[in-house]
């Protein structure tokens, strides 16, 4: 926009309004709205809630981690807090208790200081540790690139991959705005991060308050509270996350959908759909709260996302792949659906590994900190699921088919690490193998449902994979949860649950209906929020502007009309004369 | 002279091509086809789901050779091209009317 140069102010102001209008009138009706709203929003969300009382967030790192965060490995704090209850049972002991620390302390000075730094320690390795397993995590996005390209025709490899890769990069974007706040803006409420140092400044909920939270207000563009040590740790590790439920779209909705349309699925999975779930259920909002607000045993348990992510990506794939519809000649006039076989089984395998070594990073990372020795339990909870779910799976198809299916050995493996992340702390190996076959037979039983009785087209099997295998793993927890772990989850019963000190979370098998009953609930909420979330957007947006690609465009691959680039240039015929 | 067009099996070629390098036979043209006969080709499964594949991978090598030399030729190939399996391939014998070498510009004696 050049300035011209004037002499009046008045005229320059008006020159610049004229211009901009004009700019504006340009756009489409569509865009500018968009435009219109995310400068409100920016302008809304931008102002810094200095209203709540709460101490300064530590960039710096320097704060963070202390005598305070000490503790054994039972978990018995080192440091001894005043008793405030004066009325409690227990009051009399706690006191007797609060007066020898103070005695302690003040006959060792040195030791309490020696605390400060042992806290500091505790609370570094498990900055490290949630960190470093958040990159494995990240690393899985190139494991779902090369599954899924694998899995579609060589005409649209290219294709596959840019979805990937922008996924990755506008999802981010989107959990960077207010993703990230909805998600965890409210943390300190009711689900901070012990391991990491807490999050104190994310005190604030957008929608709701105390144990019925629906949307985190404070950490808008990662600023004010946000900017804060402890905090990043945990944006890191959860915008992975995200970005897992990002991906999983991407394998039903390929090879017809329009770049500009994939974009807003992104933008939407990264700002919405996710982070609102999300806080529900991480975020100390409702439906972790479920145990103190209804007596609905722990309230509802999604250790590492079973559903959080893996579940609202999937039942967002089927909703996104009923919107577009099937790929043209994927159904005959019969209604008989038609093979569009794998273009590079290689990619497919490759892929799969990645994505189980970054698992390696999504389960036992989960515990935001290596000081929670449960992750070795977690680690081979999951192996176990992720290879029983891949035998079971082969076996299942070579009866059915008379051949092992190299792509359904694939899916079996990944149905089983979808299934086993929900409960994978919490079962003992003995029922991650029985949860990893019967997500095993469950995905091929998906599969061919999807594909022969729904005729939903689903490319790369997301939503029986993600959808149906993570609905599964959610009401696995409720089923095989033996108690042994969780103690005081979601802030129930941290002293005793179900008549045993130091009980956790416990499933149908093992005494707890409540439990089981919750995960039902829990699990098919999710499933209708995903699904109705973003079969409703999407049938609008579709109605204002196709988000499928022209025919001929998804017949000649859509490499190169979206692209203008081939995966595979040697395809294309061509004499190149240099001069 | 006459064009041999010789459509055989891809897993054949290098025994072919052994064959006609005994019988002295100085050049030949190769390319990657894709054709079926009578039985327009054959059904395969993908994860449960059965498709037609009808365009089959072969080799067609093209040499031009003297008349006196055809027979020897075509009785060679047929036996070494020969697995008795269905999908063996066909060969054609066309009249070549002249033919020049690009690099010398002499026409072509054989």
């Amino acid at each position: 926009m050049r300035l011209l140069h004037c002499q009046d102010k008045g005229s320059m102001t008006s020159l610049i309004t004229i211009r901009l209008s004009r700019l504006l009138r340009r756009q489409s009706l569509l865009s500018s709205g968009f435009t219109l709203a995310a400068i409100g929003l920016l302008l809304a969300l931008y102002v810094p809630s200095s209203f709540a009382q709460a101490p300064a967030p530590d960039p710096a790192g320097i704060v963070t981690g202390d005598k305070t965060n000490v503790q054994d490995a039972a978990g018995n704090s080192f440091v001894v807090s005043e008793p405030t209850d004066k009325a409690a049972p227990d009051y009399a002991d706690k006191k007797k208790a609060f007066d020898e620390y103070q005695a302690q302390a003040a006959k060792e000075p040195l030791a309490v200081k020696l605390a400060d730094g042992v806290g500091h320690v505790r609370i570094a390795t498990n900055f490290a540790w949630t960190l470093n397993t958040g990159y494995l995590v990240l690393f899985m996005q190139a494991g779902f690139a090369l599954l899924t390209c694998g899995l579609v025709r060589k005409k649209n490899a290219g294709h596959l991959m840019m979805l990937n890769f922008a996924a990755y990069v506008f999802a981010f974007i989107a959990y960077y705005a207010v993703g990230y706040a909805f998600q965890y803006g409210a943390a300190a409420i009711n689900a901070a991060p012990g391991n990491l140092g807490g999050v104190p400044g994310l005190n604030k909920f957008l929608i709701g308050s105390g144990l019925w939270g629906f949307v985190g207000g404070k950490g808008f563009f990662l600023t004010g509270p946000a900017y804060d040590a402890g905090s990043n740790v945990l944006t890191l590790f959860e915008v992975v996350f995200m970005e897992t439920a990002g991906y999983i779209i991407v394998g039903s909705i390929c090879e017809r959908i329009t770049f500009g349309g994939f974009l807003l699925c992104e933008l939407f999975m990264g700002a919405i759909l996710y982070p609102i779930f999300g806080n529900w259920v991480w975020g100390g909002g409702w439906m972790s709260q479920l145990g103190n607000s209804m007596g609905m045993a722990h309230g509802y348990v999604d250790f590492a996302g079973s559903t959080v992510v893996h579940a609202v990506g999937g039942f967002a794939a089927m909703a996104l792949a009923i919107v577009l519809g099937p790929r043209i000649g994927k159904y005959g006039p019969d209604g008989k659906p038609r093979a569009f076989p794998a273009h590079n089984l290689v990619f497919v395998v490759i892929g799969t590994f990645i994505l189980l070594f970054g698992w390696m990073g999504f389960n036992p990372g989960s515990t935001l900190g290596a000081t929670d020795l449960r992750i070795s339990v977690i680690a081979v909870n999951t192996n176990l699921s992720a290879i029983f779910g891949s035998a079971a799976a082969m076996f299942f198809w070579w009866f059915k088919f008379g051949k092992p299916d190299i792509t359904m050995a694939c899916n079996g493996m990944l149905a089983g690490l979808v299934a086993i992340t929900a409960p994978c702390a919490f079962v003992s190996p003995t029922f991650a193998v029985v949860i990893g076959i019967v997500a095993g037979i469950l995905v091929c039983l998906g599969v061919l449902l999807n594909e022969r009785v729904l005729k939903i087209d689903d490319p790369c099997d997301a939503i029986s994979v993600h959808g149906f295998c993570g609905w599964f793993g959610a009401v696995s927890v409720g089923l095989f949860a033996d108690g042994t772990y969780g103690s005081g989850w979601n802030g129930v019963g941290a002293t005793s649950y179900l008549g045993a000190a130091g009980r956790g979370v416990t499933g149908l098998i093992y005494g707890d209906t409540r439990q089981f009953v919750m995960q039902l609930v829990g699990a098919t909420i999710c499933a209708i929020w995903a699904f109705g979330g973003t079969y409703v957007v999407f049938t609008v947006v579709n109605k204002i502007k196709s988000i499928r690609v022209s025919r001929e465009v998804e017949i000649q691959g859509l490499d190169e009309p979206e692209f203008g680039l081939l995966a595979y240039p040697e395809d294309r015929a061509e004499m190149e004369v240099n001069a | 002279m006459k064009l041999l067009k010789m459509i055989i099996r891809p897993t054949k070629l290098d025994e072919v091509r052994d064959a006609l390098s005994t019988l002295h036979v100085t050049g030949m043209t190769v390319t990657e086809v894709r054709g079926h006969g009578r039985q327009k080709g054959h059904k395969a499964v993908y994860r449960g789901t059965e498709y037609s594949v009808t365009l089959l991978p072969k080799i067609m090598i093209e040499v031009i050779v003297t008349d006196d030399v055809v027979d020897d030729i075509l009785a060679t190939v047929i036996k070494t091209a020969r697995t008795g399996e269905l999908g063996d391939g066909r060969v054609f014998v066309l009249p070549v009317d002249q033919g020049y070498n690009i690099r010398t510009g002499e026409r072509d004696v054989m």
